[in-house]
């Protein structure tokens, strides 16, 4: 049994651009199925506005799902009441993008990393005080830091920070919503060093989403592809790179500028933008800028097939 | 030679002070060459741009001489600049929604520098925008012309930022990492536009990102610069098979690689300086993982490792006793931190 199950989950916002002016509907997330097995990483990958963060948010309940079913460890957690969403909330933990913005400025380290312990009632003050320590080591700070303020540290190591928050209760799962986005790549390298030393140690799981295909590779197992609320491949992540079967991904991969001078490659140029996720194309989400696109791709919407052995694509000419 | 920078240095009113931003920076561009301008964030690639374009903030100290195209830009006028900006010069912001005025059309943001250095009539001129819009690749131009920043795309907004800077056909085209707010695949449409451009016009580019990718597909030479210094400067296949500042090569060492998979990646520890609080030395000597005594006092200069490869740091400096330079390859400087 995976430790997570997302199936046909859906997000839908309803905005509302003026007074008196037309409702719109943004399918921000549009029947997403996906799973994590314990330990292992999947990792989300996908142009801005596809939908990766909201879901990341409705797995994590953050905003009420449309539709669909999120189960964590079989259980299902849509409709769960408080009190059960309280005791999920100590196994499935979010990193933020921004470790500027997501620490609370006047708390220092300490207040910030014993916070989650207090309110869920774990341990003495002297055993909160020894988790709390331990937690530093395990991020590679010193534990005279901890009366440290967050603007006094630098990006890597407040995210760092950020990270030891979200480990305090010893969760299962972590959702890293593009937690290297903002670091220097120097410094984006310490902390993708360290999440992959806590999977290590402590067999965490992790839905780890960015914009950034070579950090996604470097840390994933699997990888879901997302365009317009869709996941439009999804396979291991060896497979997913050498072998990609969807035009968007093909495009995607070959537009990632490669560090080597060297390696020069033919690219798929892709014509015009992504798409509004409050319009999108009928269809198939991707045929106004798929290279192969027929009449048919207009009008069938594509599933999400298996067209080899754990590798699945939603197109219907692979 | 199109662009020479000797010796520039730009201080900068902080609280109240004086403090060094740029020091010494010395590099040139050749006609039909891009340049690359690397580091992490403040270490002051963007203010090397805006020195060269003289778009400083008040009471900003600027030292050294710029020549472009063997005229000394440092000693013009701020009338006599206006005229080389936008017209023998020009450049691309990071960001294109801030950077483009909200208020005024496509057409007539492309136009002003149109204006401002040419006498084409107003018919000429409407003809050259429709040009320079299909030029940067953008569709239905005689629409667009006439449409407000906001109504386009971010992929799109920076076509035209490309279009104005364009106009003019300058000789050298400053980008701020002109892709950084783009996704993958626009960015993609962007750099092989730029690509295009440069063959064709034989303009000089200098590209600032912090993106290697970026530099390996675009660039020709690149310059790494470290807490307002340049560090070391190569060609561009050389610098990625033989870094030899210990910054640049761990920077390169940082970057994930395609198909080494949860291998551990070299990161830098520490952060750069802040240029209040300026390292007496060598800037990098307290991240730098070959440190010696004499890289804490004294500042290293400039040495030649081969021909147009140049590096500022002591283990390759003849007077800097030990030698160690030589041992340890790219992969073996490799350390871990966090
Ligand atoms: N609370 C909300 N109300 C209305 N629309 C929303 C809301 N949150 C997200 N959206 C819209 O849903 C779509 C998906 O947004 P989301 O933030 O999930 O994308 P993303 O893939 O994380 O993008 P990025 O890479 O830019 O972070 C976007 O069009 C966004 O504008
Ligand atoms: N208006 C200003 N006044 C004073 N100092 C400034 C100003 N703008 C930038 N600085 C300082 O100048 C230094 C260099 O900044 P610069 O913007 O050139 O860095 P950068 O290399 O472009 O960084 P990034 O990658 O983040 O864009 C930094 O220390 C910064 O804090
Ligand atoms: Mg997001
Ligand atoms: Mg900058």
């Amino acid at each position: 049994m995976p430790l997570l199950e997302v199936t046909n989950l859906k997000q839908h916002f309803t905005t509302k651009k003026g007074f008196l002016s037309e409702k719109t509907i943004i399918k921000a997330v549009d029947g997403v199925s996906i799973s994590i097995e314990e330990g292992k990483t999947l990792g989300i990958v996908g142009e801005s506005g596809c939908g990766k963060s909201s879901l990341g948010r409705s797995v994590l309940q953050l905003v009420e799902p449309t539709e669909g079913s999120v189960k964590f460890k079989g259980e299902e957690v849509i409709g769960m009441n408080a009190a059960q969403m309280k005791e999920l909330r100590k196994e499935m933990q979010i990193v933020f993008q921004d470790p500027y913005a997501s620490l609370n400025p006047r708390n220092t380290v300490r207040q910030i990393l014993e916070a989650p312990l207090i309110i869920h009632n774990v341990g003495s003050r002297a055993e909160r005080k020894e988790i709390v320590e331990s937690l530093m080591d395990k991020i590679g700070l010193r534990k005279e830091q901890l009366r440290n303020y967050p603007h006094e540290f630098s990006g890597g190591q407040r995210q760092r920070i950020g990270i030891a928050r979200a480990l305090t209760l010893n969760p299962k799962l972590i959702i890293a919503d593009e937690p290297v986005s903002a670091l220097d790549v120097s410094v984006q390298s310490q902390v993708l060093n360290l999440m992959l030393d806590l999977q290590q140690e402590m067999d965490l799981s992790y839905m780890f989403i960015s914009h950034d295909l070579s950090v996604v590779q470097h840390i994933s197992d699997r990888v879901a592809v997302m365009y317009l609320g869709k996941v439009v491949e999804i396979a291991d992540v060896e497979q997913l790179y050498n072998h990609p079967m969807h035009p968007y991904t093909q495009a995607l991969l070959s537009a990632l500028p490669i560090p080597d001078p060297t390696k020069k490659r033919d690219r798929i140029i892709l014509q015009g933008d992504l798409p509004s996720p409050a319009n999108p194309p009928s269809g198939c989400p991707f045929h106004t800028r798929c290279p192969i696109a027929t009449k048919e791709c207009a009008e069938i919407v594509p599933n999400l097939e298996e067209k080899s052995t754990n590798h699945l694509a939603a197109c219907i000419h692979v | 030679m199109l662009l020479e920078v000797n010796d520039v240095s730009l201080s900068l009113r902080r609280d109240g002070k004086y403090s060094k931003i740029l020091d010494h920076v010395s590099f040139q561009v050749n006609k039909g060459e891009t340049v690359g301008i690397v580091g992490e964030s403040g270490c002051g690639k963007s203010m090397t741009a805006l020195s060269l374009m003289r778009l400083l903030p008040d009471k900003a100290k600027l030292e050294g001489s710029v020549e472009l195209q063997g005229e000394k830009i440092t000693n013009y006028s701020k009338r006599k600049l206006e005229k080389v900006r936008g017209n023998q010069m020009s450049m691309i912001f990071q960001n294109p929604l801030t950077s483009l005025n909200p208020l005024q059309t496509v057409g007539t943001q492309i136009e002003e520098s149109l204006i401002l250095h040419t006498n084409m009539s107003k018919k000429e001129r409407r003809v050259r925008v429709l040009k320079l819009l299909n030029d940067v690749g953008l569709p239905r131009v005689e629409e667009l012309i006439d449409e407000y920043p906001h109504q386009l795309s971010g992929g799109m907004r920076q076509r035209i930022m490309i279009a104005i800077a364009m106009a003019c056909e300058p000789q050298l085209l400053i980008c701020d990492e002109p892709t950084t707010a783009l996704d993958v695949t626009v960015q993609a449409q962007i750099l092989e536009l730029m690509n295009e451009i440069k063959e064709q016009t034989q303009m000089g580019i200098i590209m600032i990102t912090h993106d290697m990718g970026v530099v390996a597909e675009v660039c020709d030479r690149v310059i790494v610069m470290y807490a307002g210094k340049v560090v070391e400067e190569a060609p561009v296949v050389e610098l990625f098979q033989n870094p030899k500042h210990p910054y640049t090569r761990g920077l390169l060492n940082s970057i994930p690689k395609l198909g080494q998979r949860k291998q551990k990646l070299g990161s830098i520890p520490g952060t750069v300086p802040v240029p209040e609080n300026m390292p007496v030395g060598c800037r990098f000597a307290d991240r730098c993982s070959h440190v010696m005594d004499i890289c804490k006092s004294t500042v290293p200069q400039v040495t030649e490792i081969k021909e147009n490869h140049q590096t500022a740091c002591w283990l390759y400096d003849e007077e800097g006793g030990n030698k160690d330079a030589t041992t340890g390859s790219n992969q073996s400087q490799t350390t871990l931190h966090y």
